[in-house]
C-alpha cells in the first residue's frame, strides 16, 4: 500500500484537501510517543488503496515548537512514498521555502498549488508550468475548498517522480555546505537528515542538525563556514531571494484589490478595547445558542431512553442482575448521546467555524500577555472556554496546541474548569441552598485558583514555552462541508472515547448498587471524610463522581438517606455544603474526562494530573473548613 | 563564534505604524529560524501595525502579511529607521 504524506505551512489548506482525499472514512488516531495527534485516512487510487497522513503544519524542517518536530519526525520515520506539498499560492514565495527543503529530501514528490482563487483576488496569476519547469516537481493546481483539482492530484500522486532539480547556492556557500556534508559522510556523523540539508541547517544554527557535529571532527568545518556565511545568514537570504526569483519568474501581480473589509474588521475585532469586548459577545452567543438551542433537543433524547428504560423496567423485571446491567448499559449511552448532540456538536460546529474563518489566531494575539503567565498561549482560551460545557471536547480541543509543556498545563487547567454537570452541583447546592452570590463567589474562586495553578505550574514544570512567532492568516469563508466534516471527526472522536466510559461507569454503579458495597465503600472514606468534616456517607458520592459526575446531586440525597433534593438542609450544614461543593468542582475529574487527557498527553502526565486534581481539592477544602472554624 | 550586534534599536522600541529595517536578529533568538521563515529577514521593511495591550504580542506587516511576534523576540530584533 502506498502511502502518502501531505505537508505544507499553516493555514495552507491541508486538512481541507485531506477531507477532500480522504473524507469521512479517515481515522484519527494518536502515535506511541507522539505528543501531537495526526490523521490518517484511505482513499482509493484507481484500484489501489492508498494510505494518506495528514501532519501538522510545519513552516519548515528546522522545527520550533513540538508539534512541527512531530511532523518532521513523522517525515523521516514513516515509510513515506510519495510527499505532497500544499502551497498557499496567494503567500507562494514563503511557500516556496518550505518546497526547497522538502525536494532535498529526495523523495517522490508533487506539489499541489491551493487557494488559486485566493491568489487571483489578491491580483496574483500565476503561471503553473513555468513554476512545475523551474522548480523540476509536478505542480498540480487545487483549490481545496471547493474540491476542484483532486482527480488530477491523485493522478500526479500515482506517476510521482523525485525532484529533476536542486537547489543551488552561489559557488562560494556551495563550497561550504559541501565542505561540511562531506565532512559528515565520511565520519558517519550523519542522522535522518540527508547530508547537505544537514550541512545548511547545522550553519543556520539548527540545534538538531548542529549537535552532532559539536565535539567532532566536522567542529572545525563548520565554525569556519559559520563565520563566513554570518551564521548562516548569506544562506537564509540567499534562500529567500531565490524564491523571490521563482515568484518573479513565474507570477504575475497586477494591482493589488484593497482588503478595505479585512483591514476594517481588524479594526475593530483586534482594537485594544472594543476586541476584548467583541470577544466576550462573540463567545456568549456561542454560549447563548448552544445552551438555548440544546435543552429541547436534549429533553426529546432523555425522553427517548426514559421510554427505552421504561420497558427495560417491565420486560426485565423478573431478572433483576440483568435488568441492573442494561439499564446501566442504556444510561451510559443516553449520557453520552445526550451531551454529544444537542451541546457538543453544534458547540464544535461554531468553534470549527471560528478557527476556518480566522478568528482564533486573532484571539490569540489578544490573550497572549494574559495567558503567557500561566505559561500558555492565547489559543489555549478555547480549551477553558469549552471546559464549561464538558470536559472531555475540552480536553480534546488541547490537540491544538504546540507544545508539550502548554498541553499538559492546558488539560490540567482545563480539567479544573466546572463542567455542566458540576454546575448543577454549584447551582443546585449552593447556589439554592446559601444563595445564589455564593455560588458566584465559588466560580471567581475557581478562576482564580487556576489562573495560580496556572502560574505555578508554569514554574514547575521543564520545557520552554517558546514565544509566539506565527502569521495571522487573512478572513476566509469555509464551506459547511469542510466545516461539517471537522465538527464530525471531534464528535467521533468524543462518541469512540467517552461512550465507552460512559457505559462502564454506569455499569459499576448499578453494580455497586445492586450488591449493596456501598458501606464497604464508605467505611474506606471514613478518615478522609472526617478530615473535610463531612459526614461518612458521602464517600460513595465522591467515588460516583469519578464515574460520572452528572450523579452528584442525585446521589447525594440518596446517600444522605433523604428522599428529596429539597431535604438535604437536615443533614448538612451549610458549611458542609461549601466544603462539598469545593471539593466536587475541583477533584478527579470523571473517567471519560481521564480517558481524553491520557490521549492529549499519554498515561504518566494523567496519572499526575490526576493525582494533583484530588490534592489541590483537598487543600482547598481543608482550607476552606479551617477559614469557616476561624470566622 | 558569535556575532554580537549590540547597537541601535529593538523593535520593540518601534513606533506604532510606522515602518524599520531590519538589521539583524540576535545570536540566542530561539525564534531566529521561524522569524526567517515568516519573512522577517536582515534587509527587510517591516510595519508595526498594532501593539496588543497588557505587554503582549506585536503585529507587523512583512511582505503583505500579517505576523505576530511575542515582545521577548521583538526585544531580540535590530531594526534601523526608515530614512
Amino acid at each position: 500500500m502506498k502511502t502518502v504524506a501531505l505537508i505544507g505551512q499553516p493555514n495552507c489548506g491541508k486538512s481541507t484537501l485531506f477531507n477532500q482525499l480522504a473524507g469521512y472514512k479517515s481515522l484519527s488516531a494518536n502515535f506511541p510517543g507522539a505528543t501531537v495527534e495526526y490523521t490518517r485516512g484511505q482513499t482509493y487510487l484507481d484500484d489501489e488503496i492508498i494510505e494518506v497522513i495528514d501532519l501538522p503544519g510545519t513552516y519548515s524542517l528546522s522545527w520550533y515548537d513540538d508539534a512541527e518536530k512531530e511532523t518532521v519526525k513523522a517525515l523521516f520515520k514513516e515509510d513515506i512514498d510519495v510527499i505532497v506539498n500544499i502551497l498557499d499560492a496567494s503567500t507562494l514565495v514563503r511557500s516556496i521555502e518550505l518546497t526547497i527543503e522538502l525536494m532535498s529530501l529526495e523523495k517522490p514528490i508533487v506539489v499541489a498549488l491551493n487557494m488559486m482563487d485566493e491568489a487571483l483576488r489578491k491580483g496574483i496569476y500565476i503561471n503553473v508550468n513555468k513554476l512545475e519547469n523551474v522548480l523540476g516537481v509536478k505542480v498540480v493546481p487545487v483549490i481545496a475548498k471547493k474540491g476542484k483539482g483532486i482527480k488530477d492530484l491523485l493522478k500526479a500522486i500515482k506517476n510521482a517522480k523525485k525532484p529533476s532539480k536542486r537547489c543551488v547556492y552561489s559557488k562560494d556557500v556551495e563550497k561550504y555546505i559541501n565542505a561540511i556534508a562531506s565532512c559528515i559522510e565520511k565520519n558517519n556523523l550523519q542522522n535522518e537528515w540527508p547530508s547537505k540539508l544537514m550541512a545548511i541547517k547545522a550553519i543556520e544554527g539548527f540545534e538538531a542538525c548542529q549537535k552532532p557535529l559539536e565535539n567532532s571532527v566536522c567542529e572545525d568545518v563548520l565554525n569556519q563556514a559559520k563565520f563566513a556565511l554570518k551564521d548562516g545568514l548569506v544562506i537564509v537570504q540567499e534562500r529567500h531571494a531565490l524564491c523571490m526569483d521563482i515568484f518573479e519568474a513565474v507570477a504575475k501581480v497586477k494591482k493589488k484589490e484593497k482588503k478595505n473589509f479585512e483591514e476594517k474588521l481588524d479594526t475593530v475585532l483586534l482594537h485594544p478595547f472594543f476586541g476584548y469586548i467583541s470577544m466576550i459577545v462573540i463567545f456568549f452567543s456561542i454560549f447563548y445558542i448552544v445552551f438555548h438551542g440544546g435543552v429541547p433537543v436534549e429533553n426529546f433524547i432523555i425522553g427517548i431512553f426514559d421510554k427505552i428504560d421504561h420497558f427495560i423496567d417491565l420486560s426485565l423485571a423478573n431478572y433483576k442482575l440483568t435488568h441492573a446491567i442494561v439499564k446501566g448499559v442504556v444510561d451510559g449511552v443516553g449520557a453520552a448521546f445526550g451531551i454529544a448532540f444537542p451541546y457538543l456538536l453544534p458547540f464544535l460546529f461554531l468553534i470549527s467555524l471560528l478557527e476556518d474563518v480566522g478568528y482564533l489566531p486573532r484571539i490569540g494575539f489578544l490573550l497572549d500577555s494574559t495567558m503567557h503567565k500561566m505559561g500558555l498561549h492565547g489559543t489555549s482560551m478555547i480549551p477553558f472556554v469549552s471546559g464549561y460545557g464538558c470536559s472531555v471536547p475540552a480536553i480534546m480541543a488541547t490537540r491544538i496546541l504546540k507544545s508539550r509543556k502548554e498541553k499538559i498545563i492546558s488539560a490540567f487547567l482545563a480539567s479544573l474548569v466546572p463542567c455542566s454537570a458540576r454546575t448543577t452541583v454549584i447551582m443546585g447546592l449552593v447556589g439554592y441552598f446559601i444563595g445564589y452570590g455564593y455560588a458566584i463567589l465559588l466560580y471567581v474562586i475557581n478562576i482564580v485558583v487556576i489562573m495560580v495553578s496556572g502560574i505555578i505550574l508554569k514554574k514547575l514544570l521543564p520545557g520552554i514555552s517558546p514565544e509566539m512567532a506565527l502569521d495571522i492568516p487573512p478572513y476566509r469563508l469555509p464551506t459547511f462541508k469542510t466545516l461539517l466534516l471537522k465538527t464530525w471527526h471531534k464528535v467521533k472522536d468524543f462518541v469512540f472515547l467517552a461512550v465507552p466510559m460512559l457505559i462502564g461507569g454506569s455499569v459499576v454503579l448499578t453494580l455497586i448498587s445492586y450488591y449493596h458495597l456501598d458501606n464497604i465503600i464508605n467505611a474506606i472514606f471514613k478518615p478522609f471524610m472526617e478530615l473535610l468534616g463531612l459526614p461518612s456517607t458521602i464517600g460513595v458520592v465522591l467515588l460516583f463522581g469519578v464515574l460520572k459526575k452528572e450523579l452528584t446531586l442525585l446521589m447525594l440525597y440518596q446517600a444522605l438517606g433523604l428522599s428529596s433534593l429539597s431535604q438535604i438542609p437536615q443533614m448538612l450544614t451549610h458549611n458542609q455544603m461549601l466544603i462539598f461543593t469545593i471539593f466536587v468542582m475541583f477533584y478527579i475529574p470523571c473517567l471519560a474526562t481521564i480517558a481524553a487527557i491520557k490521549k492529549e498527553v499519554g498515561l504518566k502526565a494523567t496519572i499526575y494530573i490526576t493525582l494533583g486534581t484530588l490534592l489541590l481539592a483537598t487543600l482547598l477544602s481543608f482550607f476552606m473548613q479551617v477559614i469557616i472554624h476561624i470566622a | 563564534m558569535k556575532v554580537a550586534y549590540n547597537f541601535g534599536m529593538k523593535l520593540i522600541d518601534g513606533e506604532l505604524g510606522k515602518s524599520y529595517i531590519i538589521e539583524s536578529i540576535d545570536g540566542g533568538c530561539l525564534a531566529k529560524d521561524r522569524l526567517w521563515k515568516l519573512g522577517v529577514i536582515p534587509g527587510v521593511i517591516v510595519k508595526i501595525k498594532r501593539k496588543a495591550p497588557l505587554k503582549g504580542p506585536f503585529m507587523l506587516e512583512v511582505n503583505g502579511v500579517d505576523v505576530v511576534v511575542g515582545r521577548g523576540i521583538a526585544s531580540k530584533i535590530n531594526i534601523r529607521e526608515l530614512e
